[in-house]
């Protein structure tokens, strides 16, 4: 019977105990949090341009993150989802490109010198260009 | 009222379930299982449907309100009018639970609870393969209007279109009918697959071991912070899981009622939903037939066997059209799928491909609960829990019922199959196998977690928590006797 009971004891107490550790964690994580997460924070940059996609848009994206940067693959995710229904490529190829800037003042010469006719800027660093170059 | 919606088709699957296998109408065992189960299907069923009206009509709100509102009240009107009566499910002779076991239980359902609310409070989008795939093909199939079929669009290959729409159709779904977008839908959708799953484990082992294999099973899987968690992130892992150890569950149920084939019929619509949740679905559709053919000719009989599969082609008709349609009409190749079979042969003569992958196999199976989400490893277990379960094994040891042994032998092959089958496909399909292994072989186990501990605590003796009472002097003595004696008074119990 002890025996039986310390395995009991054993596997059941570890198992309370870590999901026990992890919510203090998960907890502690969420009282200082200030300000609402991730994706809504990031959602908020875009203000009303998403009302304005529609499922016929397709934008192109370009961004000042360096290439390297495990944020770039993840911003860029975070910008479909934003403007889901249309469709966002990762490229400059297209008529209207949705660009994603973190700098305060980002220097956007060399895009306008490539042909693109700034659109609108939305504040916090998202600018929506027309590309000329494309029909 | 994105929850509403939901709840009634939760309630609709119990309908059905209630309508195959009547019980009383009150708190139960069988309610409980009957409950469990029927979730998973209604949101299956209900998945299926809004997919099958998409894709035949468009987005017509009208239509969708009819065809879901018809297998809403016919499924509850099934349910309510079944008579009691037939096969009752209760639970399986045992001791009640220790008063510490029940404690114990408690604090992992709490704890588990508290994870999950607060991690969803935290992250209501769900983690990274929520909203670059699931959610954001619930958003294309919601805001796309006639353009829907965008979801599925080889411009966003990296989203993984070709990936089954269960999920996604269902968030779609919710949307659609409450005519609001709200993260409350895939919350609430991800709530009731994570704790169906733990529901379901409980009282299926319930009806099978008994009460104190069920509160164990039950808070191992509930304090699993890593099942809790991806539940949470809104993945389609924890859903996957649930219809694989739902399959599972009803096919053992099966062994026990061997004239009733209502439960491989179940379990065939289990596992068509399994592969419209995943793709990894798919496999296990293939695997959980093998298995179960396997099993039934070593331990069954040949004409049971072509009942059984007759009754799991019967249940797979459904789901499986809607994926086969999916698959051929509208989803773009997958891209572990598109290898050049040349490829795979030099995969396959690369030793050290074999070693890389048995090496994650070996490293997560002693890791097992740890988990990488967006750089930061999630901690699993304090202790790793392969060794802590190999310490109870040493301490309770096996001890399989010649009844059980057919659902025993089912559930941990196919879980082993499963496995295997993975292992094959790291070894030959993906470019970067170091990569896919290390943002997938976590959630591959966590798959099969459920249906693991499953296998483990149908196999595991009772363990004996209390002093036996005085009738019960006389067992010490049966185990003093010998083997064969032993074998002799096991088969006569499961005869009788």
């Amino acid at each position: 019977m002890a025996r039986h009971q310390f395995a009991v004891i054993a596997l059941l107490g570890i198992a309370v105990a870590s999901i026990f550790w992890v919510l203090l964690d998960v907890a502690r994580a969420y009282s200082h949090s200030s300000t609402s997460y991730g994706v809504e924070n990031f959602e908020n940059r875009f203000a009303d341009l998403p009302k304005a996609a529609t499922p016929k848009t397709v934008f192109g994206y370009i961004s000042d993150n360096r290439p390297e940067d495990p944020s770039d693959q993840a911003e860029f995710y975070l910008t479909q989802y934003t403007l889901a229904p249309a469709i966002v490529v990762s490229t400059i190829n297209e008529r209207e490109v949705v660009a994603n800037m973190h700098s305060a003042n980002p220097d956007m010469k060399p895009l306008q010198a490539r042909g693109f006719v700034p659109v609108r800027n939305f504040g916090n660093g998202i600018f929506l260009y027309r590309n000329i170059s494309v029909r | 009222m994105s929850l509403l919606y939901l709840v009634l088709f939760c309630a609709a699957g119990f309908g059905l379930l209630r309508f195959l296998f009547p019980g009383q109408l009150r708190p139960s065992l069988h309610s409980a299982l009957s409950l469990s189960v029927g979730a998973g299907i209604g949101l299956g069923i209900a998945s299926c449907l809004y997919f099958i009206c998409l894709a035949l009509a468009g987005p017509k709100l009208w239509l969708l309100a009819i065809v879901e509102g018809a297998f809403v009240v016919a499924a509850i009107a099934l349910g309510w009018r079944a008579q009691a009566g037939g096969t009752e499910l209760t639970w399986a002779d045992g001791p009640p639970p220790a008063r510490f076991l029940t404690v114990l239980f408690a604090a992992a359902a709490v704890l588990g609870l508290a994870l999950f609310v607060i991690y969803s409070a935290t992250k209501p989008h769900g983690e990274w393969d929520a909203w670059s795939i699931w959610n954001l093909h619930a958003r294309f199939l919601y805001r796309g209007g006639e353009l829907w079929k965008n979801a599925f669009s080889s411009r966003i290959l990296w989203s993984h279109p070709d990936y089954p729409v269960l999920l996604p159709g269902l968030i779609s779904l919710s949307w659609t009918l409450a005519r609001a977008e709200s993260t409350l839908a895939p919350i609430s959708i991800a709530f009731l697959f994570t704790f169906a799953t733990a529901g379901l484990l409980i009282a299926s082992l319930g009806v099978l071991r008994g009460r104190v294999q069920a509160c164990i099973a039950g808070t191992l899987l509930l304090g699993t912070v890593v099942f809790v968690q991806v539940g949470a992130m809104q993945y389609a892992d924890v859903p996957l899981s649930f219809y694989i150890l739902a399959t599972i569950v009803l096919l053992c149920l099966q062994d026990r009622h061997p004239q009733d084939l209502r439960f491989t019929l179940l379990a065939g619509l289990s596992a068509g939903f399994a592969a419209w949740t995943k793709n990894e679905g798919l496999m296990f559709l293939i695997v959980v037939i093998l298995a179960r053919a396997i099993v039934v000719l070593r331990f069954g009989a040949r004409p049971a066997l072509v009942r059984q599969l007759g009754a799991i082609a019967a249940g797979l008709v459904f789901p499986l059209a809607v994926v086969a349609f999916f698959k051929l009409r509208l989803s773009p190749p997958n891209d572990l799928a598109s290898t050049r079979p040349a490829d795979m042969l030099k995969h396959a003569t690369d030793f050290g491909r074999w070693m890389t992958v048995l090496q994650g196999f070996g490293k997560e199976a002693f890791l097992f609960g740890q988990m990488a989400v967006e750089g930061e490893v999630v901690r699993g277990f304090l202790i790793p829990i392969s060794l802590v379960l190999l310490l109870y094994w040493f301490l309770v040891r096996f001890r399989v019922h010649q009844r059980d042994r057919s659902s025993v032998t089912t559930a941990a092959l196919a879980v082993a199959l499963m496995l295997a089958g993975d292992f094959a496909i790291y070894v030959l399909l993906p470019r970067d196998v170091n990569w896919q292994l290390s943002t997938s072989l976590d959630r591959i186990f966590l798959q099969l977690w459920p249906a693991g501990l499953f296998a483990f605590f149908m196999a595991a003796n009772v363990p004996q928590l209390a002093a036996k009472p005085a009738p019960e002097k006389s067992k010490p003595a049966a185990r003093r006797a010998s083997k064969p004696q032993r074998k002799t008074a096991e088969a006569r119990s499961a005869r009788g």
